[in-house]
């Protein structure tokens, strides 16, 4: 069967005058959308401006910033800009100290996330003949159901495999002859190894073609030998909730660069410190606005993830720029398998348990299974020998720490004093020993 | 409220005669597309033309699990691959998962189904509804997800876990419905009240329970603790997911989406048929699925059909609670487990005598397993010296039994001979859990 190379050949190959036009059209409602919020009036009337001072797509810089701060402190509803009869979805970050972010969704952002997901999907080669294994988490992260919808919209077969069960992950690759699989990078590897223990050769025993791999930093070399060691070819998938989830870029068969999907985003690279904006090919923070969306649209979004755009044209035939692949945060949160976590969150769980001291270090690691999280924590003092009841404590701690940030960490007890403040008095709470790309 | 008034008001003559329609057309369909469907039916003499009436149902054969299992992953399948949108899984007596295929037609009919549910328990566009049940591959997240977006509320996919971070969504988002599973919502109850949340503090109106069997005990518990009026959804991946059946506001039996699934009762040892308001083992017939139909798939659970019409203006049938199984099939934490699948594990590990027990126990609203294995006499003695041996062990059991049971269990290892044997037939499942 012979197809076009784009989902939606009119939009992904615009014209860039066309396109600029488009999002001049779309910038200008969303900023009256917006005004729809307490947050946006206090905003504009602080710096002075109204929805007419946008007449040109550069006077997207005379807009405030919008932070993750922004989105708590307007925790859950305050940044909507529909009334919750509208809403059909709600996403909501696993959250730090405090309150979660909360995301809305109305039916059309549904409808146009899932476009915009497979157009992705499409883009790397997947096809309504292809199977499409998901094993992201479903539910509030957006990655399990992101690509659901996106995978059906393209009308591929698609198994909600979800986190987890490497083994089953294995027998459902080879019995559904699967072909298109995403994942996040250390759980490709770990696919891998679980393979190799099993005696499965993914050229020989599997149909694997297309890997889709995102939600963690990753670097080239690992790309590589994920696609060395599972025989196909990986792209590099990138999203934020607060956006909407997976589907904001996306390599294509290129692998050079992520095209971001101008239609629904206008994307600028600031100066983390300044906030001014910088030229093309420099690496600062990528900063989005949403032009595409009912339920809570957001104006210059800080996105804390450092990337550059990338100039010139693609030779696939997309107008939409590309941005490099993503060099890190920002700021200080750790991402590990895919999931936000600050320390803080960590030590508020800690600091529940008054066995413990405020002592703790958090240690990031990679090992044959990928990425992980040690945790040593201090005992306030012996307060028991009891083995038993240390393993127990041990179990809870971990299972709270994990119901807050999502993964499973490693938890230590240790003596009192071996984790002292260092000599200039600030204690090193993060240490990050993962392999570096 | 009646989401589809059409079909789940239907007089009996017009529903009776579309189930015929439905019946003929789904029986042609599985002839020229099911090799083992058309095996079947011509071992029996029959043609999709000797299939006319919804009465002439009783010609055709039943499909049981282990038709699933030996058919495994597609063997039953009608729709060709290419049409096939989304699989779901659920355990399989051994090995194997049954694997569940759905076209894009048949997703569409779960969500509608869905939303006669939703809509007859009362969510509507106003409604904020948190769906707790497990998403992926288990048919509970993803169905009840589809339906509570076709209805127009805003859906927060809880999905399972973090008990503690969904109690406070609950409260500050003014969360009205949920939907999991009705020991959850005892959990979910306890964990509230240990966080200091009243139940004036959340909005809760509507719960939408299933996946386990539950009884009026329960339910009052539960809307008395949380506040809402909980309501019965049932459903099961090989003939659809959540919502094959569902309460309505009289909260007495649960109408079938007739229009979709013939029920029958049966009963399990003779096969026969009973008569209405007979207690038998449920049989669906699936009337419009493409993916993977089936004809008179044997349910395993007990329950009767409802006589005499109901006060909400639905003609639709109704069935009462599930009152068990007639297989030895275990519900924990809305997972489906079978022995036989402990003792594939069990006699795959050599360290391990081919002797195991099940515990099963309710701790604090949360269903436990337990499995009590016995170590090999040789194993026993020799290599148990070394520090770590039955640690490891242990952890291995318990490593192979989380990937085939899908559900933690908490592995037992005993000396050899110490796990009870009883005259003549074992007895390897201990159910502690009372439902009260």
């Amino acid at each position: 069967m012979s197809y076009s190379p784009y989902f939606n050949p009119e939009l992904e190959t615009m014209p860039r005058k066309e396109l600029e036009a488009l999002q001049l059209e779309r910038l200008k409602s969303t900023v009256k959308r917006c005004l729809n919020t307490k947050f946006y009036q206090d905003k504009f009337a602080e710096l002075g401006i109204t929805a007419d001072d946008i007449q040109t797509l550069d006077d997207v810089k005379k807009l405030p910033f919008t932070t993750k701060d922004d989105l708590r402190a307007n925790y859950p509803f305050g940044l909507s800009t529909v009334p919750m009869n509208e809403c059909v979805r709600l996403h909501s970050s696993s959250g730090t100290t405090g309150n979660p972010t909360v995301v809305l969704h109305t039916q059309k952002d549904l409808d146009e996330w899932a476009n915009a997901v497979a157009r992705c999907l499409w883009m790397v080669g997947s096809r309504p003949e292809d199977v499409f294994q998901n094993s992201a988490g479903y539910g509030m992260f957006t990655a399990g159901l992101g690509f659901q919808y996106g995978a059906e919209k393209v009308g591929m077969l698609t198994v909600p495999a979800a986190a987890g069960n490497t083994k089953r992950q294995i027998k459902f690759i080879k019995d559904f002859g699967t072909t298109v699989v995403h994942a996040i990078p250390s759980y490709a590897s770990r696919i891998y190894e679980v393979m190799k223990e099993e005696g499965v050769d993914p050229a020989r025993d599997t149909k694997l073609r297309v890997l889709c791999i995102g939600a963690e930093p990753h670097s080239e070399e690992q790309r590589k030998r994920i696609e060395h060691d599972l025989h196909v070819k990986a792209y590099n998938s990138y999203g934020i909730s607060e956006m909407m989830g997976p589907g904001v870029a996306f390599e294509c068969q290129e692998q050079n660069g992520l095209h971001i999907w101008e239609d629904y985003f206008i994307v600028e690279i600031i100066d983390p410190q300044t906030l001014e904006p910088v030229p093309d090919g420099q690496i600062g923070e990528l900063v989005l606005t949403t032009i595409n969306r009912e339920g809570m649209p957001l104006l210059r979004y800080r996105t804390r993830d450092l990337t550059a755009i990338m100039s010139g044209e693609c030779a696939c035939g997309r107008t939409h720029r590309r941005i490099q692949r993503l060099q890190g945060r920002s700021d200080d949160m750790i991402i590990l398998k895919g999931v936000n976590i600050f320390p803080i969150q960590i030590e508020k769980i800690l600091l529940k348990f008054k066995e413990l001291s405020s002592d703790y270090l958090i240690t990031l690691d990679t090992d044959n299974g990928g990425d992980f999280m040690t945790v040593d924590v201090e005992i306030s003092q012996l307060f028991t020998d009891d083995y038993s009841r240390l393993t127990q404590l041990t179990k809870e701690i971990t299972r709270q720490l994990k119901d807050e940030i999502l993964v499973t960490p490693k938890v230590r007890l240790v003596p009192k004093g071996s984790l002292k403040a260092s000599d200039e008095g600030k204690a090193v709470r993060v240490k990050d020993l993962r392999k570096k790309f | 409220m009646i989401w589809n008034q059409n079909k789940e008001c239907m007089s009996r003559d017009e529903m009776s005669a579309l189930q015929g329609k439905r019946l003929h057309k789904v029986v042609e369909y599985v002839y020229h597309n099911v090799p083992f469907y058309r095996k079947k039916l011509q071992e029996r003499d029959l043609i999709p033309d000797d299939i006319q009436t919804i009465e002439d149902i009783t010609k055709l054969p039943y499909t049981t699990k282990k038709d699933l299992r030996d058919n495994y992953p597609t063997g039953l399948q009608a729709a060709p691959m290419s049409q096939i949108i989304r699989v779901h899984a659920s355990s399989g007596t051994t090995g194997n998962p049954t694997i569940v295929g759905y076209t894009r037609k048949d997703i569409a009919i779960w969500t509608e189904c869905m939303s006669r549910s939703l809509t007859a328990f009362g969510i509507g566009r106003n409604d904020i509804m948190s769906v707790a049940y497990g998403y992926g591959l288990f048919t509970g997240g993803l169905g009840a997800h589809n339906g509570v977006e076709n209805v127009g509320a805003a859906v927060v996919p809880a999905s399972t876990g973090n008990t503690e971070k969904h109690a406070k969504l609950l409260r500050d988002l003014g969360i009205t419905g949920i939907a999991c599973t009705p020991s959850y919502a005892l959990y979910l109850a306890e964990t509230m009240e240990k966080m200091g949340i009243t139940k004036d503090q959340i909005k809760l109106r509507v719960g939408a329970f299933g996946a386990e069997p539950w009884t009026e005990n329960m339910r009052k518990e539960i809307q008395d603790r949380l506040g809402l009026k909980g309501y019965n959804i049932y459903g099961l991946s090989e003939v659809m997911g959540p919502s094959v059946s569902y309460e309505c506001q009289c909260q007495n039996g649960s109408h079938i989406c007739e229009d979709h699934f013939f029920p029958e009762i049966i009963n399990p040892v003779t096969l026969e048929p009973l008569p209405r308001g007979q207690k038998g083992e449920l049989v669906f017939t699936t009337l419009t699925k493409e993916g993977m139909p089936v004809l008179r798939y044997r349910t395993r659970d007990i329950t009767s059909l409802m006589e005499g019409e109901c006060n909400c203006g639905r003609t639709a049938v109704r069935m009462t609670a599930i009152e068990g199984r007639s297989d030895d099939m275990l519900i924990i934490r809305g997972i489906n487990v079978f022995p036989s699948q402990v003792e594939a594990v069990v006699l795959a590990i050599p360290e391990i005598a081919p002797r195991y027990m099940l515990i099963i126990d309710r701790v604090n609203n949360l269903d436990t397993l337990t499995v009590q294995v016995e170590v090999r006499p040789d194993y026993f003695t020799s290599d148990f010296d070394t520090p770590g041996a039955v640690e490891n062990l242990r952890k291995k059991v318990e490593f192979k039994l989380r990937s085939v049971l899908s559900i933690g269990a908490k592995v037992e290892l005993k000396a050899p001979g110490s796990i009870e044997r009883s005259q003549g037939k074992s007895v390897r499942v201990l159910d502690k859990r009372v439902l009260k």
